[in-house]
């Protein structure tokens, strides 16, 4: 890992193969070689398992000024993100579990988002919060939530959701150096996915959505951990010649509805799919914004894939069902091609 | 010819007359409903800011409770852009957008808010970072004893502690947390005692005489200044005259008696000021003069407040975000998107 991290690339476009928690990493890496005020902590954040190799090496490399460990303290060490920003550092805090940082609601719905608003515009928020959600064997409803609707309800935050290595890694650094405070939050069930991610570093404009696959008869808008499903879907559909685009919205806060309007005005279908609770979420807001726009232009009404509204059991067999699949996404994109829904 | 004594006691009492005639006059001003925010005075309190504000420099960073008009002045702050804020006017501190219980002024390095706990994490945070850049300031938290009900002030206590930063902590027992006693919040009747088990050193100190606080005070920040020697814990002894919000009395909710009022104000830290004043010499008309010049900067602020412009709704939407990057994202490449492989396993957890 090491090795294929630090390797020297003479040009810009050179690439190397990364799993996303390398890539998250490697961008972390990156991002302190680049400006000292740039700190990574949180619980195990030196440890052996380097919050699942995300943060592994980093303190042998910078020291522990600028990586170390922490108490269990999620509200004090949320609300001290904020006080480093403030004195002008930009430190990245890590959860590693969205479930645990409800502890620092405080601090961000409280402190953190509003502080931009209350200093009259005059002051900046460089900080990262780095979440993971967990998934698979047995998290369980304590270990597995996603909860990033709550926080892009919050004006004054940025919530980004990146699905592939290369994006983990442009993302994280856009977000370590963007002067708003930022969630960035992590499917635990991506990290173990490869890809192609440049050496160097790369910006990537927070708000603006990524067309992942182009496709004249479907839009299916979504991110996060659902994108792998999607692109399958996407697939699958052309086998019956069916043309999905697949929109990558990367970041909830800013929402880049444009993007996903545009498409639909050449689809005029739309999936939205959600890797979290149907009820108030995300799907719901993408869809709304597509049909306050588009409305009586839609061919069939749009349909949402997100988890049922209820909890994950620890049980395989609780878990195999509960989350969605390409096989979801491909049954809800068929209904809405399917001229029996067709809005009269 | 003033010693530098006396100097120091004038420009004590100066400080607490101006907050203490602050307080008075906008709590005066405040029935006109021109000022139309939640205000909580700190009529009595005045020592700890007063007592203060000539050990802070322009580097020190202070983060307050929602009390704050004082320790806000205490730093420094312009007691225009202060006034101001308060009538929501766009030349307030805040640009007109928080009123006094978030009260902020960003080139003073002076912040406070209403969520009770959260200053005290917010400053050690600060303070960290005064410490990561080497820098020979300190953060100030302000809190209340009713802030030591939160459990995030534990947190913070441990992790200043923990990384020995540069924090001081000045909790004013003024007793009563909004209108709760003590008694009914905690069986734990030392608020130093809840500082020490962490690392702290903690002291209890007397919030009545301003002189003497200061002395107190510029020993222990003197020596957090030149011996970098972590976190310290203060408490100042105090008690709030006014209500616990608000222009009016509230002791018709009985939760204090009139003789515990009477007694505090028996101890009044500004009457025993302008006393301290006079004993080391410095004529009447002098501090008349004082109290003068006090008035009449109060009163224009007040008059030039109620003129200047309300800020716009408009511009105030705009506020929630800067929309910008540190330069260094200039010299980055756009990063080609790669081709991503969708049909890959996702990442098969281990049992821990």
């Amino acid at each position: 890992m090491h090795e294929t991290m630090t390797r020297e690339s003479p040009a810009t476009s050179a690439t190397t193969v990364l799993s996303f928690g390398e890539a998250i990493n490697a961008a972390l890496r990156q991002a302190m070689e680049l400006d000292d005020s740039v700190f990574v902590y949180g619980i195990g954040a030196d440890g052996g398992s380097g919050i699942f190799g995300s943060t592994t090496g980093l303190v042998d490399h910078f020291g522990p000024r600028r990586v170390f460990d922490t108490p269990i303290a999620e509200q004090a060490l949320t609300a001290m993100a904020l006080g480093a920003a403030v004195a002008g550092l930009r430190p990245v805090l890590v959860h590693q579990r969205f479930d645990f940082m409800l502890y620092a609601a405080d601090p961000i719905a409280n402190w953190i988002a509003p502080w931009r608003f209350i200093s009259g515009g005059r002051a900046k928020v460089p900080l990262t919060l780095r979440v993971i959600v967990g998934k698979g064997w047995g998290q369980g409803p304590q270990h597995s939530k996603s909860l990033h609707t709550w926080f892009a309800h919050v004006p004054g935050l940025q919530v980004v959701m990146p699905a592939s290595p290369a994006d983990a890694k442009g993302l994280l650094l856009s977000s370590i150096f963007s002067d708003d405070p930022t969630l960035f939050i992590e499917g635990r069930a991506l990290y173990a996915m490869r890809e192609a991610v440049p050496d160097q570093p790369f910006f990537i404009k927070l708000g603006e959505a990524l067309t992942r696959r182009s496709g004249e008869d479907i839009t299916i808008a979504t991110f996060g951990s659902m994108i792998p499903a999607a692109l399958q879907a996407a697939d699958q559909l052309s086998e019956d010649g069916i043309g999905a685009e697949v929109i990558d919205l990367r970041c909830l806060m800013p929402l880049d509805s444009k993007t996903v309007i545009d498409s639909v005005r050449k689809t005029r279908r739309l999936v939205a799919i959600e890797p979290g609770w149907r009820m108030y979420g995300a799907a719901a807001e993408i869809i709304a914004s597509v049909v306050e726009v588009l409305g009586p232009k839609l061919r069939s009404a749009p349909r949402r894939v997100t988890w049922p509204h209820a909890y994950v059991g620890a049980s395989p067999a609780l878990e195999e069902k509960f989350y969605p699949t390409s096989t979801d996404v491909v049954a809800a994109c068929r209904i809405a091609m399917d001229r029996t829904s067709a809005i009269s | 010819m003033q010693t530098s004594h006396s100097g120091t006691i004038l420009s004590l009492y100066r400080m607490g007359r101006l907050i203490r005639r602050v307080e008075e006059i906008l709590k005066d001003e405040y029935a006109q409903q021109q000022m139309r925010c939640p205000m909580h005075f700190c009529i009595g309190q005045e020592a700890g800011p007063a007592a203060l504000a000539p050990l802070l420099q322009a580097e020190d960073y202070v983060v307050s409770h929602y009390r704050s008009h004082g320790y806000y002045l205490a730093k420094g702050a312009p007691l225009q852009a202060m006034i101001c804020e308060f009538y929501g006017k766009a030349s307030g501190a805040n640009g007109g957008t928080a009123g006094s219980m978030e009260l902020a002024h960003e080139d003073s390095r002076f912040f406070s808010g209403a969520i009770v706990g959260g200053p005290l994490a917010i400053a050690m945070g600060i303070a960290f970072a005064l410490k990561y850049r080497n820098e020979a300031a300190i953060a100030v938290a302000v809190i209340g004893d009713g802030s030591l009900d939160e459990g995030v002030s534990y947190e913070a206590l441990n992790l200043a502690a923990l990384h020995g930063v540069p924090l001081l902590v000045i909790c004013e027992n003024n007793l009563y947390a909004a209108h709760t006693p003590a008694e009914k919040r905690t069986l734990s009747r030392s608020l130093i005692e809840r500082a020490k088990p962490f690392g702290l050193p903690a002291v209890q100190l007397d919030g009545t005489d301003i002189a003497k606080l200061h002395s107190e005070l510029r020993e222990l920040v003197t020596e957090m200044r030149s011996s970098l020697s972590g976190p310290r814990f203060v408490e100042i002894e105090t008690y709030r005259y006014c209500g616990h919000v608000g222009p009016e009395d509230d002791n018709w909710l009985g939760y204090r008696s009139v003789e515990e009022i009477t007694a505090w104000r028996r101890r009044d830290p500004i009457v025993k000021a302008r006393a301290d004043a006079r004993s080391c010499g410095i004529p009447e008309p002098v501090l008349l003069d004082l109290d003068e010049e006090i008035e009449r900067e109060i009163t224009a602020a007040i008059e030039k407040a109620k003129n200047d412009s309300f800020t716009r709704y408009d511009w105030s939407l705009d506020q929630v975000w800067s929309g910008t990057y540190a330069p260094v994202v200039g010299n980055f490449g756009s990063g080609s998107v790669g081709e991503f492989d969708s049909r890959q396993a996702e990442t098969r957890l281990k049992p821990y």
